[in-house]
């Protein structure tokens, strides 16, 4: 490790910390201000060093056979489900039919959040992430990041002029499924983890044996547990564990996690200056999920999480030696662009992304997430050839 | 014998005085967190979240709160009215709530829905039961008090009510009569300036519109507001208040009536006129939503704005 990025990744935290202090130390809404600012920042953190990624686990299990991340990605499933029912046991001791959870992330569940979700697939196959892991790829300099997000803003654009009509022939009619009322809490739960570890077993069984082997660390001394903690890639249970708590805690304290209502606020609002937006997106704001708001105050709980997310990503890539920043080429700019544009599209359909339809809705017991996990994999499958071919066509 | 029945007598009596003490030492329409905070496991207490925000109450109640919806629980969700009253017994008796309960409401927003919730809850009779927590959640944040996050379950009352009393609310028909000079009545209308005078047809961020701006001829303007200390989100002291009112020409002489845009602002000024003060009072829960809709209606709006349509 260098002194240099250590000094400036110290800096960041401190500042991280300092903002923190400052925001918890204020009346009930700001409390709720510094405490998202820290889960953003754990969460950026619990991502960067575990490399979570919901399209990289994805490509390295089709293409190279290391099941780590997607067994990283089943593993969060797992304990977020579990520790949600957790907090929402206490909340709604009985899943009464007329009831749901506050503010959970159970979305309607129709042809539309299929095709939406695929079509983020097949843009989060295009541009090489989801959009959380772009986000904390901006920490880390990604030439693509920008440009994915970019189009992400994009995408929320088209898919506010695309949302009446789909709302008024589809959306409105489509039911929200809770599963705890069909199944119970304990069915729910189980139904889940027997899903999860049968997937967990086919991820497995498409596995071939892992060629390269990262550098064993031993963390019984104090510079192999800084390398453990600080540079190496942490293993599959605990990046996945870290974001399952994580969640719960999230959805316990302030709501569930997610990282898409920043960018469609930012893209309401800012599509709403220039007068190009319907003047009423119907039932929009009734939905649960990441459902976007015109921008209100500067400072939101979204907001703060993401600022939290990118700058503890980027003080945790710049310690391990990740921050890499490269000039974007053209096919950086087009994959971003193209991709960003079709995950916008898809998040804004769906009412949110891999973070806030598929982690908050499958934790959360709501149908919504296995469908979106189910489509935005076919999504990605059908992408990845093409992804392939993109970049090959790079290389030569 | 007969002196130590006496004396038993005396000390069961000494006895529950004691027991019965802290529901009834607060007398008044409202109580003080302090107060609160200390009668958290009396059972004759029943606390009342009635917040809008979705999520609120689950994050962090006080103790023992139960939750009430105000958009499902405290209204008829196809009619515009408020519950019915085998839905508001069916409410109370799953919460516990017998005819010697003392319950206390709060909520978000300087207990704007709260006070709906005592104004419904005086309504159907309970009006010497119910309480106002001073300063709502605001305050119970800002001092840090204990808040709980388990929904709590209470073993099942068996509680009737009798039917709402009409004379708590006025309708269209009554404001009217007053707006026309037909019955003496004094109107407070309770929402901001810019309302009143017209220049706005609804505050920032409401979607429930009318097509006219202004507000009923002859209705005095005392924005909601101004009856609570802006620091704690408390009521003003009875004093204060009395001489609040008078001044805008509302000294309880009259019948009152009191408006907002929807009801729900203009029950917290309800609360403080007819339950801190004592003055007969209605709230006109049509309100501005309905009087500035109805066709033919009297309306001053000094601000002369022109309904176009945006």
């Amino acid at each position: 490790m260098r002194l240099f990025p250590v000094l400036i990744s110290l800096a960041v935290a401190a500042a991280l910390i300092a903002g923190v202090l400052h925001l918890s130390s204020g009346d009930g809404g700001e409390r709720a201000l510094g405490l998202s600012l820290a889960f953003g920042a754990l969460f950026g953190l619990v991502l960067q060093r575990s490399r979570f990624c919901f399209f990289c686990h994805t490509r390295d299990l089709v293409d190279d056979g290391d099941p780590r991340g997607v067994l990283a990605i089943l593993v969060a499933l797992a304990v977020g489900a579990a520790s949600y029912l957790v907090v929402i046991g206490a909340w709604l001791p009985v899943p009464s039919p007329e009831r749901l959870p506050p503010d959970a992330h159970i979305g309607p569940v129709s042809l539309v959040l299929a095709g939406a979700a695929l079509i983020f697939g097949f843009g989060m196959a295009m541009s090489g992430s989801c959009i959380s892991a772009h986000l904390y790829r901006l920490g880390e300099g990604s030439p693509t990041a920008p440009f994915a997000l970019l189009g992400a803003v994009g995408g929320f654009v088209l898919g506010f002029l695309t949302w009446n009509p789909l709302y008024l022939s589809v959306i409105s009619e489509a039911p929200v499924i809770w599963l705890p009322h069909h199944l119970g809490y304990a069915g729910t739960v189980g139904v889940t983890l027997a899903v999860l570890g049968l997937l967990a077993g086919l991820a497995l069984c498409w596995a071939r044996p892992h060629r390269g082997v990262e550098k064993a660390c031993s963390p019984s001394n104090l510079s192999g547990l800084s390398y453990a903690i600080f540079v190496a890639r942490w293993p599959v249970a605990i990046g996945g564990v870290a974001v399952g708590v994580l969640s719960a805690a999230s959805y316990l304290r302030v709501g569930p996690l997610g990282v898409t209502a920043e960018i469609g606020s930012l893209a309401r609002s800012g599509a709403g200056l220039l007068d190009i937006l319907p003047e009423t997106l119907h039932g929009l704001d009734g939905f649960r999920g990441c459902a976007t708001v015109v921008k209100a105050a500067l400072l939101s709980e979204n907001g703060l999480f993401i600022v939290g997310l990118i700058a503890a990503s980027f003080a945790a890539a710049l310690t391990a030696g990740q921050f890499a920043p490269r000039w974007p080429k053209p096919v950086d700019v087009f994959s971003g662009l193209l991709g960003g544009i079709l995950m916008g599209w898809g998040a804004m359909t769906a009412l949110g992304c891999t973070v806030g339809v598929l982690l908050s809705g499958i934790h959360a017991g709501a149908l919504s997430g296995w469908v979106f996990l189910a489509c935005c994999l076919i999504g990605t499958l059908l992408g990845l050839p093409i992804r392939r071919r993109l970049m090959t066509a790079r290389a030569s | 014998m007969s002196n130590f029945r006496l004396a038993g007598g005396l000390l069961v009596g000494v006895l529950l005085t004691a027991i019965m003490t802290p529901a009834s030492a607060q007398q008044g329409p409202l109580v003080d967190a302090e107060w609160l905070s200390k009668n958290l496991e009396n059972p004759k207490v029943r606390v009342f979240e009635v917040s809008v925000d979705p999520g609120i109450y689950e994050r962090g109640h006080v103790p023992g709160a139960v939750n009430i919806n105000w958009h499902t629980d405290l209204v008829d969700t196809v009619r515009r009215d408020v519950v019915g009253r085998e839905k508001f017994e069916e409410l109370l008796e799953k919460a516990g709530v017998t005819k010697d309960t003392t319950i206390v409401l709060y909520g978000d927003n300087n207990n704007w829905f709260a006070a709906w919730g005592a104004w419904v809850f005086n309504q159907y009779g309970l009006g010497d039961q119910v309480k106002l927590l001073d300063g709502g959640r605001k305050l119970w944040e800002k001092q840090a008090l204990p808040v709980d996050t388990k929904a709590p379950s209470y073993a099942r009352s068996d509680l009737t009510l009798p039917p709402a009393k009409p004379e708590l609310r006025a309708r269209l028909p009554d404001v009217l009569a007053v707006a026309e000079g037909k019955k003496d009545a004094v109107i407070v209308d309770i929402r901001s300036g810019d309302e009143f005078s017209g220049k706005l047809f609804a505050p920032e961020g409401s979607k429930e519109l009318s097509i006219r701006a202004g507000h009923v001829p002859g209705a005095k303007n005392v924005t909601w507001s101004k009856a609570v200390d802006p620091e704690t989100g408390k009521f003003r002291s009875k004093e204060e208040l009395k001489k609040l009112y008078a001044d805008a020409g509302v000294d309880g002489s009259k019948p009152i009536i009191v408006y907002c845009r929807i009801g729900e602002r203009s029950s917290h000024t309800w609360y403080a006129l007819s339950r801190i003060l004592g003055y007969d009072v209605r709230n006109y829960d049509g309100s501005w939503t309905e009087y500035g809709n109805s066709v033919g209606v009297p309306i001053a709006n000094l601000a002369g704005t022109v309904w176009q349509g945006k």
